[in-house]
């Protein structure tokens, strides 16, 4: 289920049904070189793509969320307590499984305390969206995501 | 009729002015529907109407359902975006190609072919257990009340294309 009226309108008839939220997590900033700026716009491309096609896999159990913005620069401490307060909300909902899906490597240190899973890729700086070869790449990554989620399932 | 006789017309020639200009009418609303008829084709824009080829060969299909992505161009009032669309194709016992969507009738999550070691050689939906028989017929007992939906199917020079997806009520 996306974050649509659409979904949402058939999410609310069957919640027993959907019990695991994805929700991608993306830095922002205007503080960097031209090319880290063009690269982290690139990311936050790459990871809503990959977000949406995870979400056309499992539409019927799942929850894509709205993105998850923070500045790159803000405090570790402050954005993982706020991150938190909304993961708990979502879990009381209830989502049993709650996945965050992100490039950022700095969460990787505070993975224990997040109330949730943290699906970390490895960062694609650049490419072409379009392309066969960043396409192939994502839905390997797709399929990978895919695996994992019905491991936590089972 | 007036003393003026220079600037005033005659009933003939008025006659002769309201038929001819009531038969030029006639003409014109007779000939403009055949001249559209003729001209219409090389104006329409180039679509090949709703199919969209998959790239794969029809040959290429054999009894085992394989997994065949696509990519559709889809508008709505907002935005033109290109889609991924999926289908399990394979090769009917009697030569003919089915397609079916791979959303699952229940809410709509992704089913695989044959890949549950518990159900074999069926449609199996990951996300609450649902299945489907080859052919798309669900099984009852499972959350889908529904067959998987069929692709309209279209073979062009060998290319297969598919259309829209039609939907099937329980058999």
């Amino acid at each position: 289920m996306k974050w649509t009226k659409q979904d949402v309108s058939v999410y609310v008839t069957s919640k027993e049904y959907i019990d695991t939220a994805f929700i991608p997590l993306v830095p922002f900033t205007l503080n960097q070189s031209d090319d880290e700026l063009t690269s982290l716009a690139f990311q936050k491309e790459v990871i809503e793509v990959l977000c949406r096609q995870i979400e056309q896999e499992f539409a019927g159990r799942s929850m894509l969320f709205p993105t998850y913005v923070y500045g790159q620069s803000s405090d570790r401490e402050s954005e993982v307590t706020r991150l938190n307060a909304f993961s708990k909300q979502i879990q009381e909902k209830p989502f049993k499984y709650v996945f965050f899906v992100t490039f950022d490597s700095h969460w990787k240190k505070d993975e224990g305390k997040l109330e949730g899973n943290l699906i970390w890729m490895p960062v694609m700086k650049d490419g072409d969206l379009q392309s066969n070869e960043t396409q192939k790449v994502i839905m390997d990554q797709v399929q990978q995501m895919k695996e994992l989620v019905r491991l936590y399932w089972s | 009729m007036s003393e003026d006789k220079k600037s005033q017309v005659s009933r003939r020639q008025f006659l002769n002015y309201t038929l001819t200009g009531v038969g030029g009418f006639m003409a014109a609303g007779l000939l403009a529907p055949m001249i559209r008829f003729a001209v219409d084709p090389a104006l329409q824009p180039e679509t090949s109407g709703d199919f969209v080829s998959t790239g794969k060969e029809v040959d290429s299909f054999t009894n085992e359902p394989t997994r065949v992505d696509f990519t559709v161009e889809q508008q709505d009032a907002w935005y033109n975006s290109k889609v991924t669309k999926t289908a399990w194709v394979y090769k009917q016992e009697d030569g003919s190609i089915l397609a079916l969507s791979p959303k699952c009738t229940h809410l709509g999550c992704i089913v695989g072919w044959n890949d549950n070691e518990d159900h074999p050689n069926m449609f199996y939906c990951p996300c609450h257990d649902g299945l489907y028989e080859k052919n798309g017929k669900n099984i009852p007992g499972t959350p889908p009340t529904a067959p998987l939906s069929v692709y309209d199917v279209q073979v062009k020079d060998g290319i297969l294309y598919l259309g829209k997806e039609i939907p099937r009520k329980e058999a």
